[in-house]
């Protein structure tokens, strides 16, 4: 048996937007601990790894660790019928091969219910190594949402550079290029609006940016977003949601050639 | 086509003065060193590979001096035919026929028939008589030296002779002006007939335009016809009527060279005796070129590295001889005789003395024609080996080539080369396989596995350059692989009867072999034609020839309705549905009505005949009755249907296996030709084209499908016509009637509507389908049944989809699924094959050999305008690597992947098979179920289920794999697969491992303790798997021929290379895991 439920429909709903165009098909791995994802897109280039802690969740139960093969695009169909404040209670019986999505109003006048047929997805897990970053970006997500979609109208990729200046976005595609550059702020008035640069190293490099803006998709989930990066290693972009537990998306960084072809 | 067609791009000449060529064979050592078997001969000896030389060891048998040449009749089987313009002594051109052959006991002879002049027709006006053709001669003769320019040259008295002569037209019948006078004018050469042809009818002659009549025709042709020859006929020679041709030796390369005059050959027809052939003997070459990395080879800058020949004689399988020819030195080879050079042009020169000493009748090979045979043309010009281009029968004629455009409705233009190596015909199997069979492709890859049923190693030209740089041994590898080339034309065309069944078309028709590759099929009707009306007085006229407007290429002239077909009732018949045909239909139309050139009344004209005289076609043309004139056309088609059902019943009688295939190609090559007299009358841009004779016969086949449906739903009531189309009508008599009963009713119908049309139009019962499944237009399937026992065999019209662009697994599901449907009834079981066909797919399970689908780069990757998914891929492999990439002219095996966003085309998503195997990158499974098994699945299936789409839906399609690449590039280059659990895929948390003490990673900690069986079951799959790679080894081995050399095989279209990669990959995988098991294992 497993059991899940949140209070409100709306979490779940913008974590399927954030990642139904990455990845089609899932695993949702269920433990004691709560709830992970994590699958590559089809080109193999990021990672998503999502994390939803059972004390995040007004209910949770798990008898036996559970995998939940899931298409995506199928149970966000199920998520548009839910309102945004209704609570969610996800839930499957051994054995069965369906998942029941559960929606209640909140003054519970209504409910509705779905049952979502199960897949079995054979894949593998991969892990990213923890590693120490040469710098790490903390930005309000609506401005990292901002500088990409403004950036991706003018180029494939994006060059990120942190140095002691700051953090700079930098552009170049046929019709010119350009850059965005970020310094460190307190933001005395609002601490929300904060910038925090952090560098051990200067480092610079580059990703595309039809990733980024994917990964953007997510900024409704949390106000603030980190950024890490290293040289020679996977970008993170991680969205933390407070008490529940985090989506976070891995890149792999443009490198020699395909950097040229730019 | 023509001689002298405008495009000609002549072979660069190289000057070589004429002695040089004669000295040639003056230093021949009398000595023939050489013995059977293995003989390597070293660098540097080539001069000693004289013809002379070469002839001791694969000459012909020698002519036995018994036979006193120009005393005995000389009886020979002619297999080629040209003609030469030579200067005589008393100074006039004329134009020499040379007929080449093979006697009885396999020598080659030559025979140069003299006195055979061109001549034609031109219609004489009314008031023309014997007084006027003087005058005619002289304005002739004197206008032709004044366009020629040169009164020296002969042109002077050109025109041997005039005549009045009483012929008519084939074109219309005309009621009263029957007969017509005509002057036949003959001259030397036909060059000069063209000449003379071409001022009578532009009025220069005169100063009237004279229509002409007989004037197209080839003077071999022309020759053939008046002498009664048909292609490969036997043609005598009577005791004295000959003579030995003086300074033979040095004129022709044959055994026998005589000179005759035209009158006293004769030609035997063939049948009976005359049936059997002469002991032709094949050569069948192939050449490596030693190419650079990416580029395809070209004769000015890569050289010839090896040449092979298979020597066979027709009608015996074993070969006669293998030789080949290396550059630089090569290890014996048991039963080939080994030739090494250190000089490229040594090389080339010691293959045409091989070639002149073999003497074969035909020349095959494998795209000879555009490769092969070129490329030894332009490499030897390159190298100025001038005593090479001499390859034919005639010692001092130059082997010359040029490329010509065919054109033919039937086979569609084409650029191709065609040569003048007199005496031998060149065979290229590609050529023969392309105009008659439609395959997915036609790389000799895949011709031998699809008619040989084996696969064909390959070796990739980057790898023969490798080969080449290595050692004897490494160079004996690649003849082994150059000798396996030249053998499977060879074994191609005997399995495919393909010189069988040409010889029979070139006897059936009466042109010469050669003619039967490289022209269309007009020619064979033009023959036909001509041979028919020259007996009974009737000449062709020469319409002036229309052209294709340039430019719009669809516009071929006057349309016309074609056949009509009945609306198909679609769905999938479980009880048997009979078919009736009719026998050669548009034959027996024409034969019936009497349709011909000969028969068609001017409109004009029709008033002036009696109604009873006439008959109208639906369309309202008129043509006599066969009692005023029967029509030759008719007479034409009478004999061929007539020797068919000879040639039948000769077949059924036969008992030698040999003389079958030769009965069973002549039948086939009658209805054939039978069917082409159609054709020719509708082809708006042939020699002869009438609609009015082609749209009456569509008219006719229509009406009669029609009347045959209505009478067969109104003679038994409850019978359907559930689809009709051309020349046949499918018949269900009712639902649950037995097959026998079905068969008779269908044997009872066709004899009843038999009579009720005109003979010999025939309405057959050959064949009922049970079940059968009718699609849609043109596309059915069902089991055939021609006697109610056992049923003979599937029948799949329009459905097997030979599209190239189709990988094999949508044929394989294809007829698994036919298989099913048809022969076990089973719909439940074709349902659930194709779920789990559909399901595999899904999980990945599904061999990707089977997946993959190849096509050519035809031309420069800049000038592809449209984007396909070949070019895209080279262009990305390219990317990669330059090298290996591949160039113009490869082919370009690809899957289509999974893109990284949805907006990635299709195209853009093909990838290299291989490294789709190396990396692990995902198959678009999706792709595969939509684009390729979708539409031919859904087809079939909508006969008999409501909603097909649900093969494509449901449970079935919810278990799937994601495969995740293991190197390469992107995110996986930084993460760290986690090992999952052997028994339980669960991740396996290797600090918990640690903490319980638990050794080895294989398994989880629930799994323990079901170890043994989980490392037994493991260690099974290792096993297993090696066995698998070893049996898939020893296939490529046996395939190359040899177990102790690496294979080397790159062959993209074969099944067992992309298999033999995967199982290799997933051996060391099945190690790894092995290993991961704790050290107790």
């Amino acid at each position: 048996m497993f059991e899940a439920r949140f209070t409100e429909a709306s979490l779940l709903k913008k974590i399927l937007d954030a990642i139904k165009d990455l990845v089609q098909d899932a695993n949702f791995e269920c433990n004691e601990s709560g709830v992970a994802l994590q699958a590559m897109d089809n080109a193999h280039v990021s990672l998503v790894s999502l994390l939803l802690r059972g004390e995040g969740f007004d209910l949770y139960r798990v008898d036996k660790p559970e995998s939940l093969g899931i298409n995506l695009n199928s149970m966000s169909k199920i998520m548009r019928c839910a309102g945004n404040n209704d609570s969610v209670t996800m839930d499957k019986v051994e054995s069965a091969d369906t998942v029941r999505f559960l929606f209640e109003s909140p003054s519970a006048d209504r409910m509705s219910e779905f049952h979502l047929k199960l897949m079995d997805i054979d894949s593998e897990t991969l892990e990213i190594p923890e590693a120490m970053y040469h710098a790490e970006v903390e930005l309000p997500s609506a401005e990292l949402r901002r500088i990409v979609a403004d950036l991706v109208t003018m180029g494939d990729s994006v060059r990120v550079s942190v140095s002691k200046e700051g953090v700079r976005f930098t552009v170049k595609g046929d019709e010119g290029s350009g850059s965005v550059i970020l310094r460190q702020s307190t933001g005395v008035d609002k601490p929300e609006d904060a910038i925090h640069v952090l560098m051990n190293e200067p480092v610079e490099q580059s990703f595309a940016l039809k990733y980024l803006n994917l990964f953007c998709k997510a900024a409704p989930l949390s106000a603030r977003v980190q950024i890490k990066l290293s040289r020679d290693a996977p970008l993170l972009v991680n969205y933390a949601m407070s008490n529940v537990g985090h989506l976070a998306f891995y890149l792999a960084p443009k490198i020699g050639d395909e950097e040229d072809e730019q | 086509m023509d001689r002298d067609s405008p495009e000609v791009e002549d072979y660069e000449e190289v000057s070589v003065p004429e002695e040089c060529e004669l000295a040639e064979y003056d230093d021949a050592p009398a000595e023939a060193p050489l013995e059977g078997g293995g003989v390597e001969w070293r660098a540097g000896t080539s001069d000693r590979l004289t013809v002379e030389a070469l002839r001791g060891t694969f000459g012909r048998p020698p002519v036995p001096s018994g036979f006193r040449m120009g005393q005995e009749a000389l009886l020979f089987n002619q297999t080629a035919c040209d003609y030469v313009v030579e200067r005589g002594e008393e100074g006039h051109e004329s134009a020499v026929i040379r007929v080449y052959g093979v006697t009885g006991e396999g020598h080659s002879v030559l025979c140069r028939v003299h006195g055979f002049l061109p001549y034609f027709y031109v219609a004489a006006p009314a008031d023309w008589d014997e007084s006027v053709l003087e005058s005619f001669r002289e304005a002739l003769e004197s206008t032709m030296a004044k366009f020629a320019g040169d009164e020296r040259h002969g042109a002077a008295d050109a025109v041997v002779g005039v005549s009045l002569v009483e012929r008519r037209s084939v074109l219309y019948y005309r009621p009263e002006a029957e007969g017509g006078k005509f002057v036949r004018i003959a001259v030397r050469t036909p060059a000069q007939l063209r000449q003379a042809a071409n001022l009578l009818r532009d009025g220069h002659v005169m100063r009237m335009p004279f229509e002409l009549y007989d004037s197209t025709i080839d003077h071999v042709l022309r020759f053939m016809i008046d002498k009664d020859m048909v292609g490969c006929s036997w043609v005598e020679l009577p005791a004295g009527s000959y003579t030995p041709l003086p300074d033979a030796a040095l004129l022709s390369n044959t055994q026998i060279a005589v000179e005759v005059s035209w009158e006293w050959l004769t030609s035997h027809a063939p049948t009976k005796e005359w049936l059997r052939s002469a002991p032709l003997r094949i050569l069948s070459l192939d050449i490596e070129c030693a190419g650079r990395k990416g580029v395809f080879p070209e004769p000015d800058k890569d050289s010839v590295i090896q040449i092979a020949c298979h020597v066979s004689v027709y009608g015996g399988s074993a070969a006669l001889h293998r030789a080949v020819f290396t550059l630089n030195t090569c290890a014996m080879i048991p039963g080939v005789h080994v030739y090494s050079f250190d000089d490229e042009a040594e090389l080339l020169q010691a293959f045409r003395n091989f070639c002149v000493a073999v003497d074969p009748d035909i020349l095959t090979g494998y795209n000879i024609v555009n490769f092969d045979l070129p490329y030894l043309l332009n490499r030897a010009a390159h190298l100025r080996a001038s005593r090479f281009p001499f390859l034919g029968r005639v010692r001092l004629a130059r082997t010359q080539m040029r490329k010509t455009k065919m054109s033919s409705s039937a086979f569609g233009t084409h650029d191709s080369m065609v040569f003048s190596i007199e005496g031998r015909v060149v065979m290229d199997m590609m050529q023969v396989i392309i105009r008659e069979y439609k395959l997915r492709s036609y790389s000799l890859n895949s011709v031998a596995s699809e008619f040989l049923d084996e696969q064909k190693e390959d070796v990739h030209y980057s790898i023969i350059s490798d080969l080449q740089a290595g050692n004897e041994h490494t160079r004996r590898r690649l003849a082994v692989y150059c000798l396996k080339d030249a053998y499977l034309p060879q074994r191609l065309m005997e399995k495919l009867l393909a010189l069988t069944n040409y010889t029979e078309l070139a006897r059936v028709t009466g042109v010469p072999l050669d003619w039967l590759l490289s022209r269309g099929h007009m020619v064979k009707v033009v023959s036909l034609l001509h041979r028919k009306a020259t007996r009974v007085g009737l000449l062709v006229p020469d319409l002036p020839r229309k052209q294709g407007d340039s430019g719009g290429g669809g516009d071929s002239g006057p349309q016309y309705e074609g056949a009509t077909v009945i609306e198909p009732k679609k769905g999938f018949y479980r009880m048997p549905i009979a078919t009736l045909d009719f026998a050669s239909l548009y034959p027996s139309i024409m034969m019936a009505h009497n349709l011909c050139y000969s028969t068609l009344v001017r409109e004009s004209d029709v008033k002036r005949l009696r109604p009873e005289d006439y008959v109208r076609s639906p369309l309202g043309h008129c043509f006599v009755r066969p009692t005023v004139r029967k029509g030759i056309l008719s007479v034409i088609l009478e004999e061929l249907l007539q020797s068919r059902k000879v040639a039948k019943r000769d077949m059924a009688a036969a008992t030698e296996p040999f003389l079958k295939e030769v009965l069973n190609g002549r039948q086939m090559a009658l209805k054939i030709s039978a069917n082409a007299v159609y054709g020719f009358t509708g082809a708006s841009t042939g020699k002869l084209p009438c609609m009015e004779i082609s749209a009456s016969v569509t008219a006719f086949g229509r009406q009669m499908i029609e009347l045959t449906k209505n009478a067969v739903e109104s003679m038994y009531p409850g019978a359907e016509v559930v689809y009709g189309d051309t020349d046949s009508v499918m018949v269900k008599f009712g639902d649950d009637i037995r097959l026998e009963r079905v068969m008779a009713l269908g044997a009872e119908a066709a004899a009843a509507l038999t009579r009720r049309f005109p003979p010999p139009v025939k309405l057959e019962f050959e064949k009922a389908y049970f079940p059968y499944l009718l699609i849609s237009k043109k596309r059915y399937a069902g089991l055939l049944w021609t006697r109610p026992e056992q049923h003979d065999k599937m029948d799949c019209k329009g459905i097997e989809s030979v599209r190239r662009d189709n990988c094999r697994l949508v044929a394989n599901v294809v007829s698994a699924v036919l298989r099913k449907l048809l022969v076990d009834q089973d719909v439940d079981g074709a349902i659930e094959f194709v779920k789990r066909v559909v399901s595999e797919l899904l999980q990945n399970k599904i061999d990707l050999s089977l997946l993959v689908v190849s096509k050519t780069l035809t031309r420069d990757v800049e000038k592809y305008e449209a984007k396909q998914a070949h070019v895209f891929l080279v262009e990305k492999l390219r990317k990669r690597d330059r090298g290996s990439a591949p160039g113009l002219g490869d082919r370009v095996p690809y899957v289509i992947i999974k893109g990284a966003t949805k907006d990635e085309k299709a195209y853009m998503r093909a990838e290299d098979p291989i490294y789709v195997l190396e990396n692990g990158t995902p198959i678009d499974a999706q792709y595969y179920l939509e684009n390729m098994l979708r539409k031919p699945l859904e087809r079939i299936f909508s006969a008999v289920m409501k909603r097909p789409e649900q093969l494509f839906s449901g449970a079935h399609t919810r278990s799937i794999h994601v495969t995740a690449p293991r190197a390469g590039s992107g995110i996986t280059k930084f993460a760290k697969f986690r090992l999952q659990c052997v028994g339980c895929r669960a991740a396996i948390n290797e600090a918990e491992l640690a903490r319980l003490g638990l050794t080895g990673t294989a398994l989880c900690a629930h799994c323990r303790q079901r170890e043994p069986e989980w490392y037994r079951k493991t260690l099974h799959q290792a096993v297993a798997l090696e066995k698998q790679y070893n049996a898939l080894w020893t296939q490529c081995q046996a395939c190359m021929g040899s177990c102790v050399q690496d294979v080397l095989c790159s062959n993209g279209d074969c099944p067992i290379f992309y298999r033999r990669r995967k199982v290799q990959k997933d051996i060391t995988e099945a190690y790894a895991t092995l290993a991961r098991f704790s050290d107790a294992w």
